[in-house]
């Protein structure tokens, strides 16, 4: 193999760089030359280090395998700055979200708000539990009480198809 | 009976790798007319072409057909091969055995024989049709036209005239000089860009060769190339060139206040005013947008006219418009610094404190809005940490993908320009993608950057901010320490790069120019042609083909001269004869031809016949460029291609599947 | 004129204010609301999980849009919209979409690529138009200084055809010019409220949230205006949250757009769900009513 990083001893993994690209549907990653417009006007770099630039030269070199297992593609806030400046548009949320479904395919870790997101959508259609409301006067209300409409949902059609998705 | 002679060339290893030249020749052996077949391994070269010589006349050969690489390549070499032993050059017929055949079928060698086969079949049998053409010869006219007066256009035009040419120079804008006369100092050397520009501007004025036409643009061009006629219009200056002493005391008196364009806005001139310190010709000139008399077509202000003691202004002025016949065409039509304002994330036009890089060239020059003085714009006080921005526009696929390339050494010289000024208590950062310090002494001048503290930042910013009082400041992260840097500039140069101009569309369209993806005026070839444009007789010099700096501008325009002087200086010029023919006997005088033509090649001429007139088409042989529009669209086929007649054409289509017995097509 | 519209889950779920606010105030501008007939998350938080799975989510809303037999689609959240866009061109180009469409046709829903997604904003600035908003205007908001912050998804990224310009977007603040107050510039205009790492990391969605709310505190504006239920749920229903991850006291009142523009229409404060802010809205109010 003709590259090697020797703080970790990773080498590239070739085939999961291509299974991104797939992902991607576009091979504009590879046009990112490090001009760090990204990271500079990143939401989450000063709170979670998160580095756009970084992750893009990372899976163009081909080391996937470390960023599909890590916390740090977790980070990113999804505010979209990154797509709307890149001048090669290459567009790093893309990859991070290509990132995240190749751990979730491995298993690797995912935060729970996720986890639990998918199961409410399962369970109601949507992808958080109704709620009641408590005022500044510390009086409670929910749609009822709003005299807003039913949530309408049909659980066994969309349960089915749902979970065949989500499966495939 | 023709007498074709076939040479195979082995093209080293690049056709003989694939194809089994072995096979090719004892085929060609057999073919109808053939009479001798020989191969080797480089045809175009000496001892190759002396082979076909001697042939010719040895076996009285009257036709040859060498299979060999694209005639592109070589097809001239062979042609004056056969000319040298007698035989007429268009008597050759080049069958491509690399580029269709040993390069496009490398994995297939078997295959690729065949098809090889069967090219130097059809070959042999187009070959059998060729007829004798003769070039013509028609007489040029030795004068040029040179558009646009920058440096480009002012360095043609010296190297023109010096060389016997009488040159018309065009220039829209009031004044030549072009971009070069609004710098200060010019990369790598320093030099002050007025003081070497300005010997060169009144060498063009006074130049006997030189007709300088100013605040003037081209309007019509007809003809063709050694053949052009010209019109230009003469827009009013309401000044009357002659008479103008270049005092300014109109301006001093001129109530109306505009923005000062030299200055790219960033002072007021007023509206009878001279373009520049140095302008040349040294004419005011009024603005019919701004002077209260021409706006309102009242007889009202007139200070000018007061003070005016040559008595050289004329509001009765009217637009002039002149012809001239050409044979060449010079276009130094420059280019645009990008509007930064396009990415508002940078806040240019926003925020007084961001400006561009051409800005900052009239603040630091000593005939700008300060006095040379660096000032912010915003409060006018001297900046304690300067930033400059690059790539703003370039290399980026939401507006112009190329590479500005000069962007890097104009940030760096108005850098090293500033640590002059302000002295070492002012930090200095340039934000870098890439530092492209490519040319002659480029690398020692970015060496000379560091020297003097100017530091460098890897990472562009995502954009600036100002706060309530104006304050600038951005975040840029670094990617060689990294960290994450947030700067508090009080003055940002963006480097903006330099565009196509905006009116490089109606350019494009009056000199048949075309443009390439990047937007600039296409070369011939990028490579082997960069001075000339697929318009026979348009040449292309300066920022117009592409951006460039000024050493690559001046060496540009001189081989441009050349280009020009080549074409010209023998008085006449040859035409290739691979042009349309009409046969009057055949034509009907439908005119369908005539409109088809994309060179307006086609003129009908009447005649009287019979006691009858009758109209028939007839082919501009110079303007004709040989595409072939007009034969397929003739109804009664009564146009014919030279070299490349229906005839010709459909023998090799006829031969092409002989032996397959496929009926081709997919 | 009958529009669709697609609440998302954010609103349904909690911030009612807002479903409140645009139910009162669009019938007023000539806009009916005609529901779907059953309703499902856009997928959004599945984007992250499984593209394929995400985008039958959409597909399956824009199939429900469709059977409404209606052109427009109305899509109050900043996300929603987003996420729909997305899809709908995703299913454009990509043969996945031929494997969603089977999908839902099995279940009877048909997939419509031209169904037009509308959010509040644009909606209201182009669809409606802001002087048929002005005319409708019977108590002005003059005297009124505010902020606005219209988010992230919907202005961003141009290439997908969004609501409003993604450097200078200024639909939001002229929708609240028309009502008769003024919005003020600041430099923080585009930055993210944070909402999305409330799945992942909380405090620095706080933190996230926290900190522009100072900076808006600081400009001295009488409220800030969002328009998606994400913003605010960070900046409105999360305010005292915010104000404890960045070690600040926030009090910033923060509407909804439709809350204002009900109250400009004339709307009770209750049907517009103002007591259910719970951000200090009454300071607001009073200036209002004043």
């Amino acid at each position: 193999m003709s590259l090697t990083d020797l703080m970790s001893m990773a080498k590239p993994n070739i085939e999961a760089r291509e299974k991104i690209l797939l992902k991607l549907g576009g091979r504009e990653l590879v046009n990112c030359f490090q001009c760090l417009r990204c990271t500079s006007g990143c939401t989450a770099l000063k709170l979670l280090e998160l580095k756009p630039h970084e992750i893009v030269k990372l899976v163009n070199l081909g080391f996937v395998d470390e960023l599909a297992s890590s916390d740090i593609v977790w980070t990113c806030v999804t505010c979209l700055k990154c797509v709307q400046r890149c001048p090669q548009k290459a567009s790093p949320y893309h990859v991070i979200m290509a990132l995240r479904n190749l751990a979730v395919e491995r298993e690797a870790k995912v935060p729970e708000g996720y986890l639990k997101a998918v199961s409410q959508i399962l369970e109601s259609g949507l992808a958080e539990a109704v709620q009641d409301v408590v005022t500044r006067k510390m009086e409670t209300f929910n749609r009822e009480s709003l005299k807003l409409p039913k949530v309408a949902f049909s659980k066994e059609s969309f349960q089915a198809a749902f979970m065949k998705i989500m499966g495939e | 009976m023709p007498r074709i002679g076939v040479y195979v060339c082995h093209c080293g290893l690049n056709i003989a790798g694939v194809v089994n030249v072995e096979k090719v020749i004892e085929y060609a052996k057999n073919l109808p007319d053939v009479v001798i077949v020989k191969h080797y391994t480089y045809m175009c070269s000496e001892p190759g072409q002396h082979m076909i010589r001697k042939d010719i006349k040895s076996h009285k050969l009257d036709r040859i057909v060498i299979a060999t690489c694209s005639p592109r390549m070589h097809e001239e070499t062979f042609r004056r091969a056969v000319a040298g032993a007698g035989l007429n050059p268009y008597l050759v017929e080049i069958v491509n055995l690399r580029e269709h055949v040993s390069w496009a079928h490398g994995d297939e060698p078997e295959k690729a024989t065949e098809k090889a086969k069967a090219l130097v079949r059809m070959g042999v049998a187009r070959a059998k049709l060729l007829e004798p053409l003769e070039k013509h010869k028609v007489s040029v006219e030795k004068n040029v036209l040179v558009v646009g007066g920058g440096i480009a256009g002012m360095q043609a035009s010296l190297d023109l005239a010096n060389a016997g040419f009488k040159v018309y120079l065009v220039e829209k804008a009031p004044s030549i000089g072009g971009r070069m006369a609004q710098l200060d100092k010019t990369f790598p050397t320093l030099d002050c860009s007025a003081c070497i520009l300005t010997p060169k501007m009144v060498d063009v004025a006074e130049h006997p060769n030189i007709e300088l036409l100013t605040n003037s643009e081209v309007t019509e061009v007809k003809g063709f190339v050694g053949n052009y006629e010209v019109s230009i219009v003469k827009k009013p200056r309401y000044v009357d060139e002659k008479k103008c002493v270049g005092c300014e005391l109109c301006t001093k008196v001129c109530p109306v206040k505009v923005p000062d364009e030299f200055n790219e806005g960033l002072s007021q001139t007023r509206a009878i005013s001279i373009y520049s310190a140095y302008a040349v010709p040294k004419v005011a000139i009024i603005n019919p947008k701004h002077c209260l008399r021409l706006k309102y077509n009242k007889d009202v202000c007139g200070k000018c006219l007061e003070v005016c003691e040559a008595k050289a202004i004329d509001f009765k002025q009217q637009p002039e418009t002149v012809q001239f016949k050409v044979g060449a065409i010079v276009l130094a039509v420059g280019s645009e610094v990008f509007d930064a304002a396009k990415m508002p994330e940078f806040g240019y036009g926003s925020y007084k404190n961001v400006v561009s890089n051409i800005e900052f060239e009239r603040i630091v020059n000593a005939s700008g809005p300060t006095e040379g003085k660096i000032l912010c714009p915003q409060n006018g006080k001297s900046p304690k940490t300067v930033v400059f921005v690059q790539c703003i526009g370039s290399r980026d696929k939401r507006f112009h993908e190329y590479c500005c390339r000069v962007g890097c050494m104009a940030s760096l010289k108005q850098a090293i320009l500033t640590r002059e000024k302000l002295g070492k208590d002012v930090n200095i950062y340039i934000c870098f993608n890439d530092m492209r310090a490519f040319g002659k002494g480029y690398d020692e001048f970015y060496r000379r950057a560091r020297d003097l503290d100017i530091n460098f930042v890897a990472g562009l910013p995502s954009d600036i901010r100002s706060d309530v009082n104006g304050l600038l400041h951005f975040d840029v992260y670094d990617k060689a320490t990294n960290k994450l840097l947030e700067m508090r500039p009080d003055l940002v140069i963006l480097a903006n790069g330099l565009v196509p101009n905006s009116d490089l569309g109606e350019i494009s369209a009056l000199f048949h120019v075309s443009r390439s993806a990047d937007g600039f005026l296409l070369e011939m070839h990028p490579k082997l042609r960069p001075l000339e444009s697929a318009m026979a007789g348009v040449f292309l010099a300066g920022a117009c083909q592409g951006p460039k700096d000024i050493p690559d501008t001046v060496a540009q325009a001189s081989g441009a001269a050349a280009k020009v002087v080549d074409l010209l200086v023998s008085g006449e010029i040859e035409l290739e004869p691979l042009k349309a023919v009409v046969d009057k006997d055949l034509c009907s005088g439908c005119r369908i031809c005539e409109p088809v033509c994309p060179f307006a090649a086609i003129e009908m001429k009447s005649e009287n016949v019979e006691g009858a007139e009758k109209l028939s088409a007839e082919v501009v042989e110079v303007m004709c460029q040989g595409c072939g529009l007009c034969v397929s669209a003739c109804p009664t086929n009564a146009i014919k291609m030279q070299h490349y007649t229906d005839q010709q054409v459909m023998a090799q289509v006829r031969t092409a599947y002989l032996e397959s017995g496929e009926k081709g097509g997919s | 004129m009958k529009v669709a519209v697609f609440w998302g889950c954010r609103i349904l779920t909690g911030q009612y204010a807002y479903e409140m606010s645009v139910r009162e105030a669009f019938p007023k501008l000539n806009a009916e609301l005609v529901d779907l007939s059953e309703t499902n998350c856009c997928g959004d938080p599945v984007k992250s999980m499984k593209d394929l799975a995400a985008n039958y989510l959409a597909a399956r809303v824009l199939a429900l849009a469709n059977k409404t037999g209606l052109d427009n689609l109305l899509v109050p959240c900043n996300r929603c919209h987003f996420v729909l866009s997305e899809a709908r061109n995703v299913l454009k180009n990509d043969k996945s979409g031929e494997r969603i469409i089977r999908v839902l046709k099995e279940e009877g829903l048909e997939y419509n690529p031209d169904v037009r997604i509308w959010h509040v904003i644009d909606f209201l600035h182009d669809f409606v138009g802001l002087d048929k908003v002005k005319k409708a205007v019977q108590k002005s908001l003059k005297g009124l200084k505010l902020a606005t912050h219209v988010g992230c998804q919907i202005i961003r990224y141009s290439d997908l055809g969004r609501v409003d310009d993604a450097e200078n977007p200024r639909k939001l603040d002229e929708l609240v010019g028309v009502l008769g107050a003024k919005t003020v510039d600041y430099a923080e205009k585009l930055d993210c409220c944070g909402a999305n790492l409330m799945y992942s990391h909380p405090d620095s969605a706080l933190s996230l949230a926290g900190a522009k709310l100072s900076v808006l505190q600081s400009l001295g504006v009488d409220g800030l205006v969002v328009s998606c239920p994400d913003c605010g749920l960070m900046f409105d229903s999360k305010q005292k949250d915010a104000g404890t991850t960045v070690g600040a006291k926030l009090d910033l009142p923060v509407v909804y757009y439709t809350q204002l523009l009900g109250l400009s229409l004339g709307i009770e404060q209750e049907k517009l769900g103002l007591h259910l802010n719970q951000s200090p809205v009454g300071q607001l109010l009073s200036k209002v009513l004043a």
